[in-house]
């Protein structure tokens, strides 16, 4: 190897050499300390300290921060509206460039061969989601759309379009679903959700406000119809003028087609279910209520 | 029952089902968990009847293997020259220089900025090994190669670390890119 580890270096032989520090070889650098500004000790004894002449300045009476006199100030000019009213109830959605999604991709941190789902974006740290502070999931932003390049299967809760197109140009899947609080607060931590030996909830569908959103097809919504969807995928393939590529030829269209059930929240296991990761065990229940509870 | 529904054209039962399930939902909701409470309670409180309420597998269990967060960062797949995303993966053989600039745990090349009361810019290298000073020379080159301009530097020899004055992470970057560190 031709590096060699020299920890303090030149400056510690330097040092070896030098007399003994003691406090009559210490000083300051040059220009680090300034000497302090001391008022009222100028020529004359300084006469006024700084304050100037008599007045509210001398005093120290001032009125308060943004009084103008008696004419009204201008914070109660400009009339009052609610621009962060209802700040606390607004969903918000943590945005994912593509830029960065290709960046995970390219380090391996997440795996383009399984759907890639917000509980792999999160085992990977690619976002980080705080369900407890109104966040509803992510959402995909189309920066980085010109050099992204790869064929995935993804879920998201919210697309732009030129996002969808991205990924509908490289081969791949996108759909948009929808996760209620206390299922996305399980989708980000599965592993302490299976601790706690509950059930698997259903996931709930959503609020009626949101329903519009995950119906249409042009936001590859879950609740869409399929047909749709293809009609979608030809028409932003026209509108953004790539052609589109045919995936039911693709080697991994069953993955590719690979998508969550409405009520489902992880891939592969249903609601009802307990995970036990002790003894690597999944137990299901078998009575005929529970089962249409669950399935419905 | 699994509900892993891996064709297009399920889905529309699947979704008219839903649709009709949440329409329905409403009637249920007194019904249905207070009923599965009873259920619950009634199984909990003696097993009367002795049939066995649970299934055991172990077949889906590979569903929940891949929901467990990584406990390590992977190594990055083989690139041939730089990725789409512009990550350009270390050289293969370290380059002959007297110094070495390794990457960060996350495989990445060390050069951060910094901004202290809000105006006072500085790159910080770290993460160098051997002669610092060396390296100190080169980066004060370049950049006066690149901005003209006589940069004051700031060599830590015990941290190993560069300081400059001024932002140029992205230009060190591509420099120490380009070396093959």
């Amino acid at each position: 190897m031709s590096v060699t580890k020299n920890s303090g270096g030149k400056a510690l032989d330097v040092l070896k050499t030098l007399p003994r520090i003691t406090l009559a070889n210490l000083r300051p650098e040059p220009g680090s300390k300034k000497a302090d500004k001391r008022r009222g000790r100028g020529q004359h004894g300084g006469n006024r300290s700084g304050r100037g002449h008599k007045g509210e300045r001398q005093r120290g009476t001032r009125p308060r921060l943004g009084f103008e006199g008696g004419q009204t100030p201008f914070y109660l000019v400009i009339p009052k509206y609610g621009f962060n009213e209802g700040h606390s109830r607004r969903p918000q959605y943590q945005p994912l460039t593509l830029k960065r999604l290709q960046y995970l991709i390219d380090l391996g941190r997440v795996d383009p061969t399984q759907p890639i789902d917000l509980t792999q974006l999160v085992n990977a740290r690619g976002v980080t989601i705080q369900p407890l502070k109104r966040d509803y999931g992510v959402q995909l932003v189309d920066e980085g759309a010109d050099i992204f390049a790869a064929k995935i299967n993804i879920e998201v809760q919210r697309a732009s379009e030129g996002a969808i197109a991205a990924i509908e140009r490289n081969g791949g899947v996108i759909t948009t679903s929808f996760y209620d609080p206390i299922s996305l607060g399980i989708l980000i931590k599965p592993v302490c959700f299976f601790m706690r030996g509950q059930p698997i909830p259903r996931r709930m569908l959503p609020a009626e406000n949101m329903v519009p959103y995950y119906v249409s097809a042009e936001n590859r919504g879950y609740l869409a119809d399929p047909e749709e969807i293809q009609q979608a995928r030809r028409a932003l393939a026209q509108k953004y003028g790539y052609a589109l590529p045919d995936i039911s030829k693709d080697e991994l269209y069953h993955m590719l087609a690979m998508r969550k059930d409405v009520r489902q929240i992880f891939f592969g296991l249903s609601p009802g279910w307990v995970v036990n990761m002790a003894e690597k065990k999944i137990l299901k229940p078998t009575d005929e209520k529970l089962l249409k509870y669950y399935s419905s | 029952m699994q509900k892993m529904s891996g064709c297009f054209t399920l889905h529309t039962a699947v979704l008219r089902g839903a649709l009709r399930g949440a329409s329905s939902l409403q009637n249920r909701a007194r019904t249905g968990p207070a009923a599965a409470a009873g259920l619950r309670l009634a199984s909990s409180a003696a097993p009367r009847e002795g049939k066995a309420a649970i299934i055991e597998s172990t077949e889906e269990y590979k569903f929940v293997e891949r929901l467990i967060p990584a406990s390590r960062v992977p190594e990055p797949p083989k690139h041939a020259g730089p990725a789409p995303s512009g990550w350009i993966p270390p050289a293969e053989t370290p380059p002959a220089l007297p110094y070495m600039i390794r990457r960060s745990r996350m495989h990445n090349v060390p050069v951060y900025t910094d901004l202290t009361h809000g105006n006072r810019k500085m790159t910080l290298v770290r993460k160098v090994e051997g002669d610092i000073w060396a390296l100190e020379k080169d980066v004060r080159e370049y950049l006066k190669e690149v901005t003209g301009k006589e940069l004051p530097t700031q060599v830590n020899e015990v941290t190993m670390t560069l300081k400059v004055k001024g932002h140029f992470d992205q230009e060190l970057k591509d420099w120490l890119t380009s070396k093959g560190f």
